[in-house]
């Protein structure tokens, strides 16, 4: 068609479509101007006016039937059709308001909690990121020798922007550092978040600030030379209430005077959806943000820190970027190869970057959207059961409009209208209880340092999904019982109030789907409790400290580096701090640590050698977790040293080194002997030796349900550590304490900030109570309402059944069936069923405890507990729920029976 | 001879455009203008007459304004567009090819 024809019927076409009734009345007015035309020709003719009416209505053939015709012509056929379906299924679904409530609550529930992991997936994987063209970002990484992928240096950042030619820009930043932030001078800084970026990195992401400008290419150039931030969008609006002026300002960062050339703008949250950056300060200005002293980090080609992305050009390919970046990697290696032996380089985009192998996190959101959807796909499949026993009792009504001439596709558009309404209703509510679900999880709080934003929104994305769900879900369980309930024989249906198909295929249908919700519900009553007892299991050993820890600990971390301490003054610092601490009264012991286990931050990693160990040759040194602790840290943190001795006080600078290690380490690398008095290099074979001096039991140090890990601890005397954190203990609660310490700390250094001060039990809750709870309570529920829908439609169905079959039980017992063969009868045709859905519940519940067990929690084999629960549990339900119905049948009267219609 | 009962199909397209061409017009006035013209040989009945009508209207060809009529009441006026005008064209030369190919054929089975 011409494009001109489309501009006057367009507008016709959609004036027809929303202004329906004008256009009606435009119709009526056109024909009765012609009638009444008709009227006065006739009069003129000389009929009476009466006669001329009626000769001029005859005429016109009957007005109503020109205007349909007309109306036809219109193209809104299907639309006032559609209209008359809904107002007619909202009419007969108000005739049976329990079915339509039950139908509802069911989708809602479905609906509500898919939104909810939807979200957390979106999030974690889909989310794009907030910049223009967020396809053409992709991920550079540095993989190691092992296969886990790497962040760069900044030489070797430096080297990429020089070489690779597949990009239009490639930024890097830092990690998210914590920046004592003041106004002036002689005001306590405070610790907010903040992040060392290339200078490129707002024009490269093509983000204009909303105020002032990016970095210019020189204002990265030289080290230390141009002290400019870049603020992010919240810390603008919160801190500074969105002052208009602040641009050309200046505040202070780790006590150097920054200027403000400009603010993130409001659709730039920042790259990573957990945080967000309250400073962008350039990579020049990164000395003054160190917290590895020993490392250069403008030199040391393995210093690697920088997260690497980068903005395809256009043309390029994910493909030909991966191919440059092996070039790359391969000249790296050539050229350093001690520090770049054995590694390469990775492209990813955006949900290859975010979809880690190592990262538990999104692993968990996509679980559970996959028990979701089968909630959602059981709450369908009993909306589906639900109608189609309906449908039965409309075989009548059917049969009467088929026998009035309605097309059998109208008949089935009628139908699928009224599951639409439910589906909508049904949607529209789970979106509620979806958001206010969603609101829940991201109230949820991480207590660390710097703030961690949790992204889990209800947005237009999850919305539309949402949406589409509800639709998708109206087909699904509208369609087969609309195909079905118009499959109608006419005759018998006009006839009998219930039509008996011949032969059962009518019913298999449905009884593919009750073993299918008892199978689904099996599965996910299965997965909630794996993942209950997965948390339980890691929390039965290796948490022991933790249980007076959290009831008595005070943990109060330092980071004298904010003021700019050098490490004569931060040692001195801290030592005058244990010193004063341990005589505080109520104070029964003090230490200090860098991370206590369970606790937010990452622990440092350690190289080392074993004494004497045969290296082989692709392998310099092992790797192991470690943590840098004084001489009061085991007592105070409530660890037992199982063999040897703790770290003392006189260990000191000056005397061998000393560490305490953990069994399984001392397993690894001395099985069957004893490794007290063993020594390792640290660093490569060479470097100085450590003497192991005691053992503790291997506890669980990052998370309570991770597989038994190899941790060393170290003497802060020999090894100090700028930012730590001081534990005490008290005997009563450890909050009381807080008020002295703040006092002590006054007294060294007024200036010096408390980074963060908490009990212990706030971490405990955080690592062992809140996190799994969150975890167990969703799997649960999830279990819980999959089991309630199962049991609700075996429920349906066998009293359906029965209902069905009263003639049939009467004669029955008429001919000498007593009450037990009814009810044996009636239970049995449940109890196959269950048996069938039961036993391929059982089939996948055993792959999901095998999938969970692998990707989170760490553990192997089978947990027989859990089935001992899951299977009777759902066997008595199941049974309960058939036992109802066939006592009902036992008690039919065999004379009324025979009288049933 | 009797008068023809129905119109040749789809001419009654062409008649509404071709009348259409001198002048806007209400309905009642095309039914009755074509009366009229044909010399009472063309009655276009009002079940085809308004659902054309609207049938142009959907195409393109026509389009329809409410005006006053002489004697002050509103009618729907239809009145030609540019498409109308073009298909008008195309219809009358159809319509030329096909009497002119009949008349052919009905000479030649009076000689």
């Amino acid at each position: 068609m011409r494009p001109e024809h489309w501009w006057y019927t367009v507008p016709l076409r959609l004036r027809s479509l929303l202004r329906l009734g004008q256009v009606g009345r435009e119709l009526d007015e056109e024909m009765q101007f012609h009638v009444d035309k008709l009227i006065e020709e006739g009069i003129a003719s000389g009929l009476s006016p009466q006669d001329a009416r009626n000769a001029a209505l005859r005429t016109m053939g009957g007005l109503s039937q020109e205007k349909e015709k007309v109306r036809d012509l219109l193209g809104t056929r299907w639309l006032t059709d559609f209209l008359d379906d809904i107002r007619y299924a909202a009419r007969s679904l108000a005739r049976a308001p329990g079915l339509s409530f039950f139908v509802i609550l069911t989708l809602a529930l479905g609906i509500a909690m898919t939104a909810a992991p939807l979200s957390m997936v979106d999030a974690l994987v889909f989310r794009p990121y907030p910049v223009p063209h967020p396809e053409r970002i992709v991920n550079l990484t540095s993989t190691s020798p092992y296969g886990s992928f790497e962040p760069f240096s900044y030489p070797e950042y430096l080297d990429i922007v020089a070489r690779a030619k597949s990009y239009s820009g490639v930024i890097a930043s830092g990690d998210y550092i914590p920046m004592g932030y003041s106004v002036r001078s002689g005001e306590t800084a405070r610790v907010r978040g903040g992040m060392l970026v290339s200078g490129n990195y707002f024009s490269a992401l093509e983000v204009a600030p909303q105020l002032g400008r990016a970095f210019r290419p020189e204002e990265d150039e030289v080290p230390g030379r141009d002290p400019v931030v870049v603020l992010g969008r919240d810390f603008w609006k919160q801190e500074l209430a969105s002052d208009p002026t602040i641009v050309g300002r200046t505040i202070r960062l780790n006590g150097t005077v920054f200027t403000v050339i400009g603010v993130a703008p409001e659709s730039f949250p920042g790259m990573s959806v957990f945080i967000r950056p309250d400073f962008y300060v350039p990579f020049a200005m990164a000395r003054l943000f160190s917290t590895q002293p020993e490392k250069d980090f403008f030199h040391d080609r393995d210093a690697r820190g920088l997260l690497v992305r980068a903005r395809l050009k256009p043309g390029a390919t994910l493909a030909e970027a991966r191919n440059e970046l092996a070039a790359i990697a391969n000249d790296f290696e050539r050229e350093h190869p001690q520090f770049n032996r054995n590694r390469g380089g990775m492209v990813r985009n955006q949900v290859q970057t975010r979809t880690r192998g190592d990262d538990p996190n999104w692993k968990f959101g996509v679980v559970f959207l996959l028990l979701a959807i089968t909630v959602l796909t059981v709450a369908c499949t009993n909306a589906a059961s639900l109608l189609l026993s309906r449908a039965g009792t409309r075989t009548r009504e059917i049969a009467v409009r088929l026998a009035l001439g309605a097309g059998r596709s109208r008949l089935v558009r009628m139908l699928l209208a009224e599951s639409l309404l439910l589906a909508l209703m049904g949607g529209v509510a789970g979106v509620i209880a979806g958001f206010a679900l969603i609101r829940v999880i991201a109230r949820f709080g991480i207590p660390t340092t710097l703030p961690v934003h949790v992204p889990f929104q209800m947005d237009l994305r999850i919305l539309t999904v949402c949406a589409a769900l509800s639709v998708a879900s109206a087909i699904v369980f509208g369609l087969a019982p609309a195909l079905q309930s118009t499959r109608v024989e006419v005759i018998e249906g006009l006839k009998a109030g219930e039509v008996e198909l011949p032969g059962r295929k009518r019913f298999w249908g449905r009884n593919v789907l009750v073993a299918g919700q008892v199978a689904a519900s099996l599965m996910m009553l299965t997965a909630g409790l794996v993942v209950m007892r997965g948390f339980h299991h890691g929390l039965v050993e290796g948490v022991d400290f933790a249980k007076t820890a959290k009831d008595h600990v005070l943990v109060a971390t330092f980071d004298p580096r904010l003021l700019q301490y050098d490490a004569a003054r931060t040692e001195r610092f801290y030592e005058e701090l244990i010193d004063r601490v341990r005589q505080t009264p109520g104070v029964v012991s003090a230490g200090l640590t860098q991370n206590p286990p369970l606790g937010l931050e990452a622990f440092e990693s350690l190289a080392y050698v074993p004494e004497g160990a045969a290296m082989s040759s692709e392998r310099e040194t092992y790797d192991v977790a470690m943590d840098t602790v004084d001489g009061g840290y085991f007592d105070a943190m409530g660890i037992p040293i199982a063999r040897g001795r703790a770290i003392q006080a006189t260990d000191t600078r000056d005397t061998p080194r000393v560490a305490v290690v953990n069994e399984a380490f001392a397993a690894h690398h001395w099985p069957g002997a004893d490794a007290l008095g063993k020594r390792f290099h640290l660093g490569k074979r060479g470097g100085p030796l450590v003497e192991i001096v005691g053992i503790t039991p291997t506890l669980r140090y990052r998370s309570p349900y991770e597989k038994p890990m190899e941790f060393v601890y170290l003497a802060l005397s020999q090894r100090p550590v700028a930012h730590l954190a001081l534990l005490m203990r008290s005997n009563g609660n450890p909050l009381t304490l807080i008020e002295p310490l703040k006092g002590i700390v006054r007294s060294i250094d007024p200036d010096l900030p408390i980074v963060n001060v908490r009990s212990y039990g706030v971490l405990y809750r955080y690592n062992v109570v809140e996190g799994p709870g969150i975890a167990v309570r969703l799997s649960m529920t999830m279990g819980a309402m999959a089991l309630f829908l199962a049991v609700a439609g075996l429920y349906g169905l066998i009293s359906y059944n029965v209902s069905r079959r009263t003639r049939e039980i009467g004669i029955r017992m008429a001919l000498g069936a007593d009450r037990p063969d009814v009810i044996r009868l009636v239970l049995g045709k449940g109890l196959l069923l269950v048996t069938v859905g039961g036993a391929i519940g059982l089939a996948l519940g055993f792959g999901v405890e095998q999938l969970m067990n692998a990707a989170i929690f760490n553990i192997g084999g089978v947990d027989l507990l859990v089935y001992a629960i899951v299977v009777p549990t759902m066997l008595l339900v199941t049974m309960l729920a058939t036992w109802v119905p066939a006592l009902r049948a036992s008690r039919i009267e065999p004379t009324r029976a025979l009288r049933w219609e | 001879m009797s008068k023809p009962s129905d119109l040749v199909q789809g001419t009654l397209d062409l008649l509404i455009l071709k009348l259409l061409a001198l002048e806007p017009l209400h309905g009642w006035a095309i039914s009755r203008r074509l009366k009229i013209v044909s010399q009472d040989v063309l009655q276009v009945s009002e079940g085809s007459l308004y659902p054309a009508l609207h049938k142009l209207e959907q195409e393109g060809w026509i389009t329809a304004e409410w005006k006053q009529t002489e004697n002050n009441r509103r009618a729907k006026f239809y009145s030609l567009t540019r498409l109308g005008r073009k298909q008008l064209e195309l219809e009358s030369a159809s319509w030329q090819l096909l009497s002119s190919a009949i008349t052919r054929v009905v000479r030649l089975s009076e000689a």
